[in-house]
This record gives C-alpha cells, structure tokens and sequence, in this order.
C-alpha cells in the first residue's frame, strides 16, 4: 500500500467503516486523497504508479485530476465523512464552547514564513471565547512555538502524528480530531485547509483569516494560496455565511458520495482478501 | 401478349420469367413476423390483393381470408407458391393483366425484384406505375423501398458498391436517381404517381426479415421513448448476433433515436398510399388511425407479434399470437424452467418513459453520480415494492433488468410484463441480477463510465448496489449470475449441460472481454485497448512494487545489522540472562493453555 494512504489513520478508519474491525488495514489498490487539495488530490513529490486509481473525496477535484492527466480517478468521499458516519451523533449546542484554531502547518520537510506572535494578537482580538490551538505535530514538539500559543492562554493540542513510511501513524487521528471540534463552537485557521472543511461538517461555523503563512518552497502549481481566496472568498473571513460554508464543505469533503461497506471494499480492493492478509499482522 | 397455361392451373406464364432462379428468403420469421402481421391488418376480408415479388410464404398464409395473386420473376418460386396463391403470374410487371385491379397491392420485397432479368428494363418509377394502376381506385398499395444510408450499410464490414453476389447484376445505391433515396422522395414520387402517402412504418434491424416495423412520423416525435429504445436495440442486437459489423448497430440504431432519426436511419421502409377514389365511391380508406405505431417480433422464445396501438388513454399492447409450431409456447409452470413468456400478459397500457438503461449509461458517462444514484435508488425502491412479505418477487418484476424498465421522471414500470420468472426470485437476487446485466454491458461495451478500471463485472455490481442503497455481496451477485443462466436456458431452450456452460462463461466475463454477440471491429479495438490499458497499469504497479521492495529490503537488512550489533552488545547478554526465567515460565503458562483449551472445546461442541 502507499504509505500516504495511511496518512491520519485514513485507511484505519476506512477499514473500520468497510467492516474489517481495528485490525491493520489491509493494502489499498489505489491512492486515497489523504487532504483537501487544489490541485489532483495527489501529494505533489510523492511517487505514485501510472494509472492506479486515484480515490478522491469529490467531484470537482476528479474533474481537475482528468484534466490534468490523471486517468482512474473515482469519487469515494473523504474519509472524515466516513468517520462522521460511524459517530453520527452531534453533541448539543450547549456543550460546545469557544475555538479550535489551527494554525496552518507545512509537513516536515516545509518551513513556514510567518510571524506567530501577530498571529496570536489577531486570534485574541477576534475570538470570542476560549481558544484551542491545534499545532502540526512537527510544530507541536518544537518547544517555542508550542509555548509562544500558552502564553497567550490558549489551550495547545495535537491530535497525533500522522505517520511517514507506515511508521508510527496515529490510528486515532482523525477520530481524536473529531472529537476535539466537536468541543468547540467554532473552527478557525488562517488558511483554508481540510481541518477547516472537518469542522465544518462536524457542526463549526468556520472563519479563516489572518496571515496565511507562505511556505518557503510552496508549489505554485495549482495556484497557491491566492487562488484559494479567489475561488471560495465566501469562506474567508471572521464570520461566514454557514449555510454556504456546508453546501461547500458538503462537496468538498464528497459527503453525497460516500460509498456502502460493500462498495468501499470493492473499491478500496478489498473484496477478495488473501487469509494471511486478513490475519493481524501488527 | 401471347399467355401460356403452366402445369398447375393457376400459373400463369405471360413471357420473361426466370427458370433458374430463387428469390424466397433463406432467413424467415416464424410464422411471417411483424410484415406478415401488418399485411394481414391491411387486407380487409375478401379482397383482392396483388403480391408483387417474392414473399415469406408464410406472408400469404396470412392472406387466406383474401383473395391472392402473385407476381412473381422466378419460376421456381411460382411452383413453391402456387398452392398458396389463387393466381400466380410469373414473369416481369408487363405480365400483369392490363384490365385487372386489386384492392390492395403488396409490393413488400421493393420494386427491384419485380423485374425480371429478361426482357425491356423499366426501372422503378415505372414498375412503380405499372403497380399504382393495378391498385383499384380507393385501394392501398403497401411498398417497401430500401434506405440506401441505412443502418445496415453504416456498420457493415464490405461496402454497398463492393457485392458480386448473384444478385448484383444491378446495384441500387445514393447514385442511383431512379430509386427515392429518403423518406421526402419517397412521398413526392408516390404523390407523382397518384397515390396518397399515408402511414410510413422504418424497418429494423434488416429490411428484407425486419423484426421490427415502427411508424416512422412517431419515431421522428418520440426520440424519449422507453418503448422505442427498448424495440430497437433488441431488433439491432438480436440482429447481428452471428455477423461481423464495423460498429454496434444497437448503440447506433438508439442514438439515431435520440437524435430524432431512427426513421431516417432505418434499413427500409414500408410505407402505405392509397390511391384516391372516385369521389362518389363509398370505399374511401378512413381507418389509417387504427394501424399499429410498432409491430415487433421478440424473442426467444417468440409468442407471436406484438402490436403497439393507439388506445384512448395512450398505447397500448396487442398480441398476435404465433401459430407457428416451430417455437411452441413455453407452458407457465408446466415444467422447471426458470422463466417464460405469458402471451395473456400483453393487453394493458404501454408504459411511458424513457428506458432506464439509457438514462443510467447517460448518467454513467458524463459521471454525473448523482443521477446514477437517483435513478438507482429509485429502481431499488421499486421493486423492493413488488416483492412479497417474504421479500420475494414474482412474475415480470422478477425479470425487471434496466433493459425492459421504464421510468417517467416520477414512476418505474415494467415495458414488456411477458417475460415472467416461473419462480419467486429473492429481491436482492433481483436487484442484483438486473445490476449485473447493466455493470456487463457498461464494462464489455466500452462505455467510458465514472469507477476505477480495477473493478470486475461483480465488484461493479456491488458498487451499484451500494449507489443503489443496497450492500450486496459477491455471493448475492454469485446468485444473481446463476440466475440469469438459468433465465436465460430457460427462454433459449437450453438443457442443463448448456446452463452449467452458460453460468461458467457469464461468471467469467471480464471488462476487457469484447461485448457478447455481433463481433464489431469498434468493439473489438476497444476490448484490445482496455486489455493493454490493463497491462500498462500493472506493470507500472509491479516496477513501483519492485522499487518499493528494493527500499524496503534495504530498510530491513539495516534494521537486522542494528538487531545483530545490539544482540552482541554486553548489555544484550546480561539482560537475556536476567529474564530467561520468565520467558520459561511464560512458555509453560501458554502450553498450559492450549491444553486446557484442547480439553474444553469438544465440550463446548457438544453443547452446541
């Protein structure tokens, strides 16, 4: 299986969902999207074999990923709506209480240009409750950007490692993500990114605002950040209109097209397991 | 005109004649087909009729409540036919008694075979004329004339201007400007002629044994039409099914439906004209209203005609049933079999709506997901709605596949209910079999469609169950495909050696196998190029694998030169040395175990 479909535990939850319990998920005949994404729904840099199915999460980016070349490319849903799926049940409105603020991250190998501190002044003048920050991992364990956010009161979390290489991926990633915006009444971050999308459709009104921290070495192949604020604008801002905000999440996050257990093992390759792929093997 | 007397009364040889010559059709329809039907519609008891050129015989058993004469060029014909026949003239057009008119004049082989190798050519619009004033004053002549852009010519493999068969000692085609070439030639030369033009039926998939007459003014109206679609694809496919063609004529056929022009496309046409009457004459013909819009044979097995007509509150079904004892009705639960077709079946109104399995294909290519899960919730709902309290479904609902359902934009209904399963189906089964056949046809057909080139005919299934709000299973889909084998043993008249083949090759159908059936060159290319798709795919999957194992490999041998450089270390040893008790103890405790376990479980076996 390519390591990226094990990304946030993706196939760990897609697993679940297909029925096969919490054992290790077993190889997946093609490349889950493992983000929201402007571009294929591939990770730029990643080696991927010619013509293995591409499983996206909706209908815009298959249409974008055939138009840029890439053949097999089906429309599964993302794997949070899965998730949502198997854990329905929304808390009430009572129980949730001020922000998740996600600061937007690189991945390991990127270094984000910005200035924190700003960043923070901006959240404190605009939030109106308390504020979880949700660091990236990498940012997560470096000890001055995580202390830069506790100082300035914020409740500082990480919902896991995402994994690299098969290693060390947080099976519970995503649920535990879900689980942390449902506490919250409002989900934030100064760009629009899948943790966005997530809150959404776990019952968040969004905003996105704020520096939105350009990577040193970001790939300007798809647009880039500018063209993100120039194709959803609706979704930018302090405030937005939500009704609006779920419509889009809605297709972004391919909730209409969430497949059965049976389809999602057909699709996923799943269907006709070999006994020792079926044993647990870690 | 010197006449001689033949052997047999009633032939009658006026000059031109051809001794060693056949014109009867080899390939014939039981009992005369949907021709045989229409023109036993048209000829009113007692009447005099003119066959002019060679027929189905079975054509004129249809006339016996008239009074027949045939024209006939071949004399080997005329002594086959005589019996049939009050009178038969054999030889070309000029034969034909000048003083005798009949009231309905068949000319259903067209004009070109009326004439006799011998003797003056006339060409059609003369034959034409020659045939127009045999036809009484107020009577009707029935004419066939052959579309030289038909369909039939689209999708074969060796050009109209290429045959060197017998019967090539003239070859009509576009060029020829004798012969009307379209419907609007067509009416301008019967109108020049004298004649009325009236009813206009297309003739599909093959104009000399059509099996499928439609009106031509309904099919130019109805391009929606769920009845249509369904007609036309069966004629074209069951049509082809042992020739080699350039293209699928079922695919083409359909879209020239969609685009207003299955009667332009058609291979032929037979059309009606009359011939006005005297004005004071009270036979002037009125009842054009009541002819059929479709006469069309399906089958197997066949039961007869089937007759769309006009009915108060729409269309509706008529049957004429087969008498013909070649195809012998199967009897409804006389026997085992799996299905049958209930002619009785065939009297209520004909569903509108457009066929499901072009709305899904439609859907299917412009991946308009949505649709497709609409539309197939819809289905699924449908028949989960004709199945039993023990979620069984019987009769023509069982058999319900995409290709004989219709949908109107608010409801589902069955377009042909004789088809009928013996037996209660399991509604999954159902459900499962008709997304079966659709997921063969989609993949073998070449259609390009929204899901991964991964997914096999049954794994396509399940994901249009799962589109459909259905989990199946493969073993459901198993079921499903047994199912169909057996359905279709039952209405081919298979025995159960021939079933068992069925169901191992229709388990077997891969996407990259070309469609089952009439072998299409565009078919056939596409088949190859999915099958090299395939192979390009895997052996990119196995050069990244091969790569992939190389890293891996590498990651490991380090990981194992850690292991062994760390197991020789000092501390490795005396750690080794301090919990050697405990893995011994451990080892015991687990041998204990399955002793135990081996002790109970037969026990528990028993108790269960």
């Amino acid at each position: 299986m390519h390591h990226a479909n094990h990304f946030y535990g993706h196939a760990h939850v897609l697993a679940r969902y297909a029925g096969l319990g919490d054992r290790h998920p077993p190889r997946i005949n093609g490349y889950v999207q493992h983000g929201w994404n402007i571009g294929d729904g591939l990770a730029p840099g990643h080696p991927y074999a010619e013509r293995t199915p591409s499983l996206l999460w909706s209908e815009q980016t298959r249409r974008r990923a055939w138009s840029v070349g890439r053949r097999n490319v089906v429309v599964i849903g993302a794997p949070f709506s899965y998730l949502l799926a198997m854990r329905p049940e929304d808390p009430p409105a009572e129980d949730r209480e001020g922000t998740i603020w996600y600061p937007f991250h690189g991945w390991e190998g990127q270094h984000v240009k910005g200035d924190h501190r700003k960043l923070i002044a901006l959240i404190r003048d605009t939030e109106p409750g308390p504020v979880t920050v949700c660091l990236y991992w990498h940012e997560y364990r470096m000890r001055n950007v995580r202390r830069l956010y506790e100082r300035a009161g914020f409740r500082v979390i990480c919902h896991g490692y995402r994994g690299h290489w098969w290693k060390d991926t947080d099976p519970e990633f995503l649920d535990r993500q879900l689980t942390e915006l449902r506490r919250h009444r409002r989900v934030a971050s100064n760009r629009l990114t899948s943790a966005i999308f997530y809150g959404i459709a776990a019952g968040c009104e969004p905003a996105v605002y704020g520096d939105p921290m350009i990577l040193s070495n970001e790939d300007p192949t798809f647009g880039g950040t500018a063209r993100i604020r120039r194709q959803w604008p609706q979704l930018h801002g302090t405030t937005v209109d939500l009704t609006t905000a779920v419509e889009i999440a809605r297709a972004e996050l391919g909730t209409g097209h969430r497949c059965t257990p049976a389809e999602l093992r057909e699709l996923l390759g799943w269907a006709n397991l070999q006994e020792e792929e079926e044993d647990r093997d870690d | 005109m010197t006449t001689e007397t033949a052997p047999a009364d009633w032939i009658t040889l006026p000059g031109g004649e051809m001794l060693a010559w056949s014109d009867l059709p080899q390939d014939r329809l039981a009992n005369g087909g949907p021709l045989a039907a229409l023109a036993a519609r048209l000829v009113p008891p007692g009447a005099r009729v003119l066959v002019a050129g060679p027929h189905d015989p079975a054509l004129l058993d249809h006339l016996g409540h008239a009074e027949v004469t045939c024209l006939l060029r071949s004399h080997p014909d005329a002594v086959a036919l005589a019996h049939r026949a009050a009178r038969v003239v054999v030889g070309g057009p000029a034969g034909l008694p000048d003083d005798e008119t009949y009231d309905v004049v068949i000319a259903a082989a067209g004009l070109d075979p009326v004439e006799s190798v011998e003797g003056a050519r006339l060409g059609w619009d003369a034959v034409l004329a020659r045939l127009v004033a045999a036809v009484r004053p107020g009577g009707a002549l029935l004419l066939r004339v052959d579309n030289p852009l038909g369909l039939h010519r689209l999708v074969g493999t060796t050009p109209w201007y290429a045959r060197r068969d017998d019967s090539a000692w003239a070859i009509g085609g576009v060029l020829d400007r004798a012969h009307p070439a379209n419907r609007d030639q067509l009416r301008e030369r019967l109108s020049v002629a004298g004649l009325l033009p009236a009813t206009c039926w297309a003739a599909y998939p093959d104009v000399s044994t059509p099996t499928a007459l439609l009106d031509a003014d309904h099919l130019d109206r109805d391009a929606g039409s769920g009845l249509f679609d369904a007609v036309l694809h069966g004629a074209c496919a069951e049509g082809f099914t042992s020739a080699t063609v350039l293209q699928d004529p079922a695919r083409l056929a359909v879209d020239a439906l969609h685009a207003g022009r299955a009667a332009d496309l058609a291979p032929g046409w037979l059309t009606l004209a009359h011939r006005p009457a005297d004005p004071t004459g009270p036979s002037t013909p009125t009842a054009d209203r009541d002819l059929p819009v479709a006469l069309v044979q399906t089958g197997r097995p066949g039961i007869g005609v089937l007759e769309v007509l006009h009915g108060p509150s729409g269309w509706r079904w008529g049957l004429i049933p087969t008498n013909d004892a070649r195809t012998p009705a199967v009897a409804p639960f006389a026997s085992r079999e799996a299905a049958y077709r209930d002619a009785d079946a065939l009297s209520g109104p004909v569903p509108s709506g457009r066929l499901l399995r072009t709305l899904l294909l439609d859907a299917a290519l412009r991946r308009d997901l949505t649709t497709v899960r609409a539309l197939l919730h819809g289905y699924a709902g449908w028949l989960a709605d004709q199945a039993d309290t023990d979620g069984r479904i019987a009769g023509a609902a069982a058999l319900a596949g995409t290709d004989n359902v219709v949908f109107d934009g608010e409801r589902y209904a069955v377009l042909d209910p004789s088809w009928r399963a013996a037996a209660a189906l399991p509604a999954d089964v159902v459900l499962a079999r008709g997304l079966w056949r659709f997921a063969a046809g989609l993949l073998t057909g070449g259609y390009a469609h929204p899901w991964s080139s991964t997914l096999d005919v049954a794994g396509l299934t399940v994901v249009l169950g799962g589109l459909a709000g259905h989990d199946l299973d493969r073993a459901t889909v198993g079921e499903a495909v047994e199912a169909e084998a057996a359905i279709t043993a039952a209405l081919h008249g298979l025995d159960a050696g021939g079933t068992v083949d069925l169901a191992t090759e229709l388990h077997a159908v891969a996407p990259t196998d070309p469609p089952v059936g009439a072998h299409s060159y565009q078919q056939l290319r596409e088949a190859w190029l999915r099958q090299r798709e395939e192979l390009t795919r895997l052996a990119a999957l196995t050069a990244w694998t091969e790569e992939l194992l190389t890293s891996r490999e590498r990651a490991l041998r380090r990981a194992e030169a850690t292991i062994g450089l760390l197991s020789g270390s000092l501390s490795y040893r005396v750690g080794r040395l301090a919990i050697t008790p405990a893995r011994l103890a451990k080892r015991g405790a687990r041998a204990a175990k399955r002793r135990a376990v081996a002790v109970l479980a037969p026990k528990q076996e028993e108790q269960q």
